[in-house]
């Protein structure tokens, strides 16, 4: 699918105590909270990739998302381990960019999201990267998404743009397909390897490659 | 196959044309009367109104008016028993009485500002055959078949095609619409055992969203489109078009916008400073136009609906757009008058789009109203209780709904909320939990109030405003208490209960009124086995009652009946939607009213409509209804509803326990019994 994913080297930007263990206060080696923001131009796709994260779902004709949604989402391990990603689905739409300070805010990871179809998306989503690294928590993990990777023949922004940004501003990239779960998966795989590297450095025999497949949904609805 | 010719002689809603019903001569002076003016300004936006009609019956609109009226005279006289004036000097001692509007507005015509299309007309002809064509392929025509001038009895009653969109497309889905194209099928829809709802049932298959984005005024299809909202700014600039893309309307806009601009200021220097353009007439379409500081409004349609709820219509579209921006949006034009306002609106058009289409069902557009889910009086008591506490922890709003119906309702200490708001916000499309800046345009159209939404399933959901933006994990944990008190005792599977049990059912009016007992009177939900509902099969209630809608002004709320088996299909219950709107308007015009109450027979209905000082009533009947029965049956059906006010209505609750007060009092000095006694004479 020509879905490109690059991790940048961690040491040199961020250690791995960045997903703030303990931030919220609820956060043990057997349930972790990662509070998760979604930012970037309104219509690529931001509510689709968490939608199809949460619920395994795409909807084509999904609503454009006002103010904010939340949404979280468990992940559990079979040593009964629980990764919860509380997810900030913020709408990109001109008129709340004065209010995502609101939803960032404390927040670990920031999903950077714009659409490889669309130049001006990805000119918005180095903007919300400036304004992270000026306004945002100073630990916090960002990644640049570019989303829509199933529409090849229209992509206009190349992904070694997209690789070398995040390179320099030491963020992960990967691209996406929420329409075909491309990678989808793997993005939020990248953030729970960390949360739990993070958390249970003091834990050698933790098994850091793990993957999300065999993980059991728990917790759809409430928390 | 659709009637080629769009002049009917009797137009379904009302046999009445435009000008004669509800909203005459008041606006012959709103008008744009110079056609000079106008029509240039039409002219030169390409604003074509294509006369659809090239045959020879293409007759002066005055003389297809004479053959409107003259049809209506026959209509009325043999209706004339119906039509005793005798309008009651009070409430208390009269009864019923038929304030016989219609023949009062006959001889007021509005002065209709014409705008001529004989250029058109060439083209008008080549289009009709395109249509021709069109309507084979598609088997029946349907919004795309029909022609510019159409009037309603086209407009309800043209079977949807399935490639027809816009109006079509509101009325249901393509498979929906192809169901109740047939008269069998309606029937087979008309006793369908599930149908509790029908208003349900046509919005969901009506799917939110923008269409026809491809279309400009160039476009054909988009001048056929019955009705157009537009907004715009005072320079001109597109800022929302219901059909159709914006930015190819800039020059659509900028006309509307040299319309209002000319009337503003091109009269000022005959002393005429003030003008405003309210409304201007071509034909079958009224422009009514509204202006709220640099923002424009306006409506094109050709739907027959009254000038004053066009104008109500355009009021909500601005009240949503302010709910979305706050009023604080005229700074941005102060600053820079050639403000582009459409980033700021992105991504609203399912918003906006949504409420249009509910212009076309709801009646708390037109009523200022809202309207309950019914529930046994404990179980909203314990609903309202739960939301108090919240509210006394420092939310300012605590609304529990379930679509458009209020559960519960509960506000801190002396705020109350508007009807209009409560339809602007249950509009406002969220998803499943959110966190979202809103206005409340009649609560404070200046600043934000956060707004936490969170569906407690498919249809009920909670809304919880404060003032404070970082509140979110606050309201989320009184979402949670909330949550497990309204499972614990019962709530949720209550509200459930009652969506599917639906609330009054016109088969339910108590056939054999005992006055003041109120023991007669059926409880919802507990129908009495002897009562069976198929006694009325195809008939509607007693007495040919077929819908009721009761207001009660003090509580701000109204009931509505569900929708029995003669208005069963989506495009029934629309057409009847016009038909209380119409005479709505038409009981509260202000240059005839406000009437006491209006008796009116058509091809459709009987519309019976009571108003009081403290409700009013807007019931139909079978057409061939007898007047004295259906008077009767009013009486019965306000009996009723008062003897189930506590299950249908939000009673007492704080701040609003003045209300209870009130209409303990109301109904004491009700005059029912005393009516009812009257009407057993007849």
């Amino acid at each position: 699918m020509g879905c490109a994913s690059s991790v940048p080297d961690r040491t040199a930007s961020r250690g791995p105590s960045s997903l703030n263990p303990g931030s919220e206060g609820a956060n043990d080696a057997k349930n972790l909270k990662v509070k998760l923001v979604l930012l970037g131009d309104s219509g690529v796709g931001k509510s689709c990739i968490v939608l199809r994260f949460v619920r395994g779902q795409f909807d084509p004709t999904s609503k454009v998302t006002v103010g904010a949604s939340f949404l979280s989402q468990t992940i559990a391990l079979q040593d009964s381990t629980t990764v919860k990603f509380e997810i900030w689905d913020t709408a990109g739409q001109e008129r709340y960019a004065a209010l995502a300070p609101l939803y960032y805010r404390g927040a670990a990871v920031a999903v950077i999201v714009y659409d490889i179809t669309s130049p001006e998306s990805f000119a918005k989503a180095q903007y919300w990267v400036k304004e992270l690294q000026k306004h945002g928590s100073p630990d916090i993990v960002m990644a640049l998404v570019g989303n829509k990777a199933d529409l090849q023949d229209r992509r206009e922004v190349p992904a070694e743009n997209g690789i070398e940004y995040a390179e320099k501003n030491g963020m992960f990239f990967i691209e996406t397909s929420a329409k075909t779960a491309d990678n989808i998966n793997q993005l939020f795989e990248v953030f729970f390897v960390e949360s739990i590297e993070s958390c249970c450095s003091h834990m050698a025999s933790f098994p850091l490659n793990m993957k999300l497949v065999g993980c059991v949904l728990v917790d759809l609805v409430a928390l | 196959m659709l009637p080629k010719c769009p002049i009917v002689p009797r137009a379904n809603g009302y046999p009445i044309v435009p000008g004669a019903c509800g909203f005459p001569s008041p606006m012959a002076s709103d008008s744009v009367s110079p056609s000079s003016s106008s029509d240039s300004a039409y002219d030169s936006a390409a604003y074509q109104n294509p006369n659809p009609n090239p045959n020879p019956s293409d007759k002066p609109i005055n003389a297809i008016d004479g053959q409107l009226m003259s049809s209506l005279v026959l209509a009325d006289s043999t209706d004339s028993v119906n039509h005793e004036e005798g309008p009651p000097s009070s409430v208390n001692e009269g009864d019923i009485v038929d304030a016989n509007v219609l023949a009062s507005e006959e001889s007021d015509r509005t002065v209709m500002v014409e705008v001529d299309v004989r250029e058109e007309e060439e083209e008008e002809v080549q289009r009709s055959e395109a249509v021709v064509v069109e309507e084979r392929e598609t088997g029946g025509g349907g919004g795309e078949g029909e022609v510019w001038r159409v009037n309603s009895e086209l407009e309800v009653d043209a079977p949807d095609s399935p490639n027809s969109s816009g109006y079509a497309g509101e009325r249901g889905t393509s498979s929906a619409s192809s169901a109740c194209g047939t008269g069998e099928d309606d029937i087979c829809q008309v006793r369908d055992g599930d149908f509790v709802n029908g208003v349900v049932e046509s919005q969901a298959v009506w799917i939110p969203g923008k269409r026809h984005v491809d279309e400009d005024d160039a476009s054909m299809s988009w001048r056929q489109r019955k009705k157009h909202f537009f907004i715009l700014s005072h320079s001109g600039k597109p800022i929302y078009s219901r059909h159709g893309d914006e930015h190819k309307l800039a020059g659509f806009s900028a006309t509307l916008q040299a319309i209002i601009s000319f009337v503003e200021n091109g009269y000022a220097d005959e002393a005429n400073n003030g003008d405003r353009v309210k409304l201007v007439r071509a034909g079958k379409h009224q422009v009514v136009f509204l202006v709220k500081g640099p923002i424009y409004l306006v409506c094109i349609s050709c739907t027959e609906e009254p000038f004053e709820s066009l104008r109500g219509q355009l009021e909500l579209l601005y009240g949503q757009m302010i709910l979305i921006l706050t009023k604080s949006v005229n700074r941005c034009f102060e600053k820079n008058p050639k403000f582009d306002m459409t980033p700021l609106l992105g991504g609203t058009d399912v918003v906006f789009s949504s409420l249009i289409h509910s212009f076309n069902w709801n009646p708390a557009t037109f009523l200022h109203a809202y309207t309950c889910l019914p529930l046994a009086y404990p179980t909203r008591q314990a609903a309202g209780a739960i939301l108090q506490d919240v509210a006394d922890s420092g939310v300012l709003f605590a609304i529990l709904m379930c679509k458009h119906k209020v559960v519960s309702l509960v506000g801190a200490q002396k705020a109350s909320l508007h009807p209009d708001d409560m339809l602007l916000l249950s509009n406002f499309v969220m998803t499943s939990e959110s966190f979202s800046p809103i206005c409340l345009p009649r609560y404070n159209p200046m600043a934000f109030l956060y707004a936490y939404v969170h569906y407690l399933d498919a249809n009920t959901y909670l809304m919880l405003l404060t003032t404070s933006s970082d509140a979110f994990y606050h309201l989320k944990e009184c979402r949670l208490h909330i949550e497990a008190v309204l499972l614990k005792s019962n709530v949720l599977s209550e509200v459930q209960r009652s969506m599917l049990d639906g609330g009054m059912h016109v088969e339910d009016v108590p056939v054999d009124p005992s006055p003041r007992s109120g023991s007669a009177s059926p409880h919802l939900g507990q129908h009495s086995p002897e009562r069976v509902r198929e006694a009325y099969t195809g008939t509607g209630g007693p007495c040919g009652l077929w819908h009721f809608m009761y207001r009660s002004i003090y509580l701000d709320q109204y009931v509505s009946s569900e929708f029995s088996s003669p208005i069963g299909t989506p495009k029934q219950q629309k057409r009847l939607h016009r038909a209380y709107q119409k005479i709505y308007a038409s009981m509260h015009d202000k240059g005839f009213g406000p009437h006491r109450t209006q008796f009116r027979r058509d091809e459709n209905y009987v519309l019976l409509c009571w108003v009081t000082q403290d409700f009013e009533l807007y019931a139909a009947f079978d057409p061939l209804a007898d007047k004295a029965l259906a008077i009767r049956t009013c009486n019965r059906v306000c009996q009723w509803v008062k003897d189930v006010e506590n299950e249908i209505f939000l009673l007492g609750a704080s701040p609003f326990s003045w209300w209870g007060k009130r209409i303990e009092k109301c109904f004491a000095e009700w005059p029912v019994g005393g009516l009812i006694a009257g009407h057993l004479r007849l």
